[in-house]
């Protein structure tokens, strides 16, 4: 401890450009984790968020909520595959809307024929709709009150936002979550030439005693039209967040691969620098294990010190949005990182140990022991 | 500054951890740009495809090419503007394409557009009806020229013509057919969205003289209001993300490259730290403080220059290895050689934190000894 | 660890020590035989490469001999592993080498409190010595210096404090003068003959310098790895 805490004291300078280059570090490992959460849940969060266990998709709609279309046809054969208890139309769209009188912006609905197939699972602020154009929305977005108007060639149509619910974004857009009448309301104020408007996915409860995935195997083989996804499934599968999630981590993992590469490299030179002293303290009966410890020691800290320094840094920015997207200080992934780094840090430094565990102590009478 | 060299020559091993993280950063930053020039080229090509210098959107589309209607009466009054020298409907659509050789469910995600103005690298002459040029990543999902692609629910059956390149939107593979082509399989596939005769999604403009942005405001005026007209940058702005995404990556990058500062800064303060008592001497029988630095320059561009090209090989050989479409990245020349521009200054202004010990270094220390 | 009754500080008998350097042997020490009394001091010289340092490193416990016994203060530790010889260093005797001689991270008080350090620390007892040890070298005033900030004569005066701080049963030097002027050379001898028998502590000089055979109880001479004469005294 003495020896570790004396030098970097004596060589603060050099300890501080490398606890920043760590911190920095931390501070972009971190930012990228929350972004690449941000992301994710604003394209995907409103299809966790929404209370049906099971969607269908038609085929064609290659997993996205905007692109799928369920025919009548579809939608029957749904209804009759076994295991399925209850069935409900969800639609999703996205629209100009009026909030106030504030600008025009985009918003997207999404429109559930029944609550507990489509609606949000959970509200962090006011009730569920309970009247004709009634609307739980975005929270972050939208204010529990917001008179929010749907506009568009046909006729306009009026919401109330009753709710708010977190994470609840599709394809970073605010979304309000409506009961179908009030959506199909909407998509002919959009598009007044639309005659029928049919359901995007259709939400599905098992019977009890049939798993979710269970059922999803039951109704592709019911129909080969039909794509069946669990919630979870549907959220990873959206297209994009795959894509997303391997970039990010490809990012990650060239960054987890630096941080212990520079501890590395800096406890290996402050090392060699030092060999003539560690080899003198080895001669007059230090043991190895305690200038090996004074080295992790060191680690330790500047690891520690720069971990502590990013989250401070991070911590203000996770509070922050960054364009549309709302990010979030994840505990989870702030402690998976500072246990990551600490490891490999540590690890780096045991190739600094390796050199101090080499020095021949009878060096010290010939002064060398620095190479 | 032969001394230098010689230096790199017979020590390599004390330079080796330095060039290999340089070489991770360099890479990092490579992988970031890449990344960010694939998300940004795949999600704008159709855009910089065109040969018209605007494009005109309805006002309730908030600049989104799917939520905008141009009706036969909206074009007619642009067509009417002074200085418009060529007026070209556009529409497009996204569905997913049933390719052969795919299984079932297995659906290609694609854009279709329909287009009256050739865009880049296709003939003036818009192709027959249910003909279509496909964008050259399509290749890699085993679409040949006269292969039959059958698109969305009604399985809409398409012959491909051609190819043309980075025609790319929304991160998906584009079609490109003639404004019927469009208007039959969007009414066939999207019953909500159809479009009806001479109806069009927006405007393609093309406008004599250089001040498209006047013409912009022109044409908003002369259909009071009905429309919405961007230049063709301003519409690859206002595409979702892509600004967002590119102000994040380019912060990424900036403190990716203050990292590398401060890694080359402390690596080669370390290393000079270690040469005092050389340079005393070497300053001792005549070398002047110039001739030193110079050498500590010298080592440090070397270093990152090697580093840079094992980066680059690296991320040429990433480029090659990633499986199209499962992570946007492209290695461009142009981004290659900007990344090494970065590093090398970084690397030039890490060294100069070295300059002030090279100028204190006392050529009498030499006899001095040590301590 | 046995203890052996003695009021020896070193007693080497027939000790041998044979380097390997690739097919060639070279024999450093050939059959030494040597004793020092408990609070005697011994010049050993001899010409470069006759063995001195050698000798020293095998008496510290730096290096083993190839053969033969060392017995320091009563400990036998020609046998010694690797980690008790680390301790016996620690505990049991004193180094001044040639050259490094100090910690450039610590500052003169530093330098000693790091024997401490080292080993099982015992705090208060050690800083009270190391300030005495700091008056009695006088260096109080230069206590907080780093090396870098002391002349070569304050840097070897820490480091004969540094080699005391252990209470040793025997401190080696090893041409401790060699970097130093004339003069200064002298007041260091004289500070190290002063120390050490204000101590009863027994000492090893190896030097190339005769004015230090002044100040020594015995020569010691040493030529092709062979003592001649050691037991007889010089004054
Ligand atoms: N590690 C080693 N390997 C091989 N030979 C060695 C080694 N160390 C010393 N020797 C040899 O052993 C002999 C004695 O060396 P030692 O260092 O003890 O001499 P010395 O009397 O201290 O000389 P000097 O007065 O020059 O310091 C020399 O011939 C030397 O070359
Ligand atoms: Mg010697």
């Amino acid at each position: 401890m003495f020896l570790a805490l004396r030098e970097i004291r004596r060589a603060k300078t050099r300890f501080a450009l490398l606890v920043a280059a760590v911190a920095l570090l931390v501070f972009l490992i971190l930012t990228q984790q929350a972004l690449q959460n941000g992301l994710i849940t604003s394209f995907v969060g409103a299809i966790k968020r929404q209370s049906a266990a099971v969607l269908v998709f038609a085929v064609d709609g290659q997993r996205t909520l905007q692109g799928s279309v369920i025919t009548p046809a579809l939608q029957k054969a749904i209804e009759s595959a076994p295991g399925v208890a209850e069935a409900g139309r969800i639609g999703q769209g996205t629209f100009t809307v009026v909030v106030g009188d504030a600008a025009k912006s985009n918003a997207a609905l999404i429109g559930y024929e029944k609550s507990q197939l489509g609606g949000p699972d959970r509200l962090s602020a006011g009730r569920m709709p309970a009247a004709a154009g009634e609307a739980v929305g975005s929270a972050g977005d939208f204010s529990l009150g917001d008179r929010v108007r749907v506009v568009g060639p046909g006729k306009a149509v009026e919401l109330r936002v009753v709710g708010l619910t977190d994470n609840a974004q599709i394809q970073v857009s605010p979304t309000l979550f409506v009961a179908w009448p009030d959506y199909v309301a909407a998509t002919r104020a959009f598009n007044p030439d639309a005659k029928t408007v049919p359901p995007s996915v259709i939400g599905v409860r098992p019977v009890p005693g049939v798993s979710a995935g269970a059922l999803t195997t039951q109704i592709n083989k019911t129909s080969g039209d039909a794509d069946a996804l669990t919630r979870d499934q549907a959220a990873e599968k959206a297209p994009g967040v795959a894509a997303v999630r391997n970039s990010f981590n490809l990012i990650f993992l060239l960054f987890a691969l630096v941080v212990p590469l520079v501890t590395g490299l800096f406890f290996l030179i402050i090392t060699l620098q030092k060999a003539r002293a560690l080899t003198l303290l080895r001669a007059i009966g230090a043991p190895a294990g305690v200038l090996v410890r004074s080295l992790l020691v060191q680690a330790l800290i500047i690891i520690g010190g720069g971990i502590a320094i990013g989250t401070l840094l991070f911590f203000p920015l996770s509070q922050a949005k960054v364009g549309k997207l709302s990010l979030s200080f994840d505990p989870a992934a702030v402690l998976f990182w500072a246990a990551l780094l600490l490891t490999l840090g540590l690890l780096s430094a045991l190739v600094a140990a390796r050199r101090v565990l080499a020095i021949d102590p009878v060096q010290a009478t010939t002064g060398g022991g620095a190479r | 500054m032969k001394l230098a060299l010689r230096e790199l020559w017979r020590r390599p091993g004390r330079f080796a951890v330095a060039t290999a993280i340089l070489a991770l950063i360099a890479l990092l930053l490579m992988v970031l740009g890449g990344l960010l020039d694939g998300l940004v080229a795949g999600s704008t090509g159709a855009l910089r495809a065109q040969r018209g210098q605007l494009i005109v959107y309805s006002s309730t589309s908030q600049e989104s090419l799917v939520r905008s209607h141009i009706t036969p009466s909206v074009r007619k009054e642009v067509e009417g503007v002074a200085g418009v020298s060529r007026v070209a409907g556009i529409g497009s659509v996204q569905l997913g394409a049933r390719i052969d050789g795919h299984g079932p469910r297995d659906l290609v995600p694609v854009v279709l557009f329909g287009y009256e103005l050739a865009p880049k690298g296709l003939p003036d002459a818009v192709p027959a009806y249910g003909e279509v040029y496909a964008d050259d990543s399509l290749h890699a999902e085993g679409v040949k020229k006269g292969s039959t692609i059958r698109l969305g629910p009604a399985r809409t059956p398409v012959r491909v013509i051609g190819f043309l390149q980075d025609s790319r939107y929304s991160g998906q593979g584009t079609l490109w057919g003639s404004l019927a082509t469009w208007r039959s399989v969007l009414a066939s596939n999207r019953p909500g969205e159809r479009a009806g005769d001479g109806v069009d999604q927006a405007l393609v403009v093309r406008v004599a003289g250089a001040d498209a942005g006047g013409q912009a405001s022109a044409i908003d005026r002369a259909t009071s209001g009905a429309t919405k007209t961007l230049t063709i940058p301003q519409a690859i702005d206002a595409l979702p993300g892509v600004s967002q995404q590119q102000t994040v990556f380019n912060q990424i990058i900036g403190i990716t490259v203050v990292i590398a500062l401060v890694v080359v800064g402390l690596f080669f303060a370390l290393i000079t730290v270690e040469r005092i008592g050389l340079y005393g001497v070497l300053k001792a029988v005549g070398a002047s403080s110039g001739i030193l630095f110079a050498g500590v320059l010298v080592q440090a561009l070397v270093v990152t220059l090697i580093a840079s090209a094992i980066g680059v090989a690296v991320s040429l050989a990433l480029a090659a290895a990633i499986p199209s479409g499962s992570i946007p990245f492209v290695a461009t020349p142009s981004r290659l050689l900007t990344s090494t521009a970065y590093l090398l200054i970084a690397a030039l202004l890490g060294c100069a934190f070295s300059l002030r010990r090279v100028l204190k270094v006392d050529p009498a220390a030499a006899i001095g000894g040590e301590q | 660890m046995t203890t052996i009754a003695t009021d020896l500080a070193l007693q080497m008998e027939r000790v041998s020590k044979i380097y390997s350097v690739g097919d060639a042997q070279v024999v450093a020490l050939d059959h030494v035989d040597l004793t020092v009394d408990a609070d005697e001091i011994i010049a050993l010289v001899g010409p470069s490469g006759s063995g001195k340092t050698t000798l020293c490193s095998i008496a510290g416990g730096l290096l083993t001999p190839t053969d033969g016994s060392v017995i320091v203060g009563g400990q036998d530790i020609s046998r010694y592993s690797p980690k008790q010889l680390t301790r016996f260093r620690r505990e049991s005797v004193g180094f001044v080498f040639q050259t490094v001689n100090l910690v450039p991270f610590l500052t003169a008080r530093e330098n000693l409190l790091v024997v401490d350090e080292i080993g099982p620390r015992t705090g208060r007892r050690a800083r009270d010595r190391a300030d005495q040890l700091l008056d009695e070298l006088g260096l109080t005033d230069r206590s907080s210096n780093l090396p870098a900030q002391l002349s070569g004569g304050e840097r070897q005066r820490v480091a004969i404090g540094r080699a005391l701080m252990n209470e040793p049963d025997l401190v080696l030097f090893d041409e401790p003068t060699s970097a130093l002027d004339t003069q200064l050379g002298d007041q260091v001898v004289n500070l190290i003959r002063h120390e050490m028998k204000s101590r009863g502590t027994a000492a090893i000089i190896v030097t190339h310098d005769d004015r230090i055979t002044h100040y020594a109880d015995r020569v010691a001479r040493i030529v092709d790895g062979r003592i001649s004469d050691p037991g007889a005294r010089d004054d």
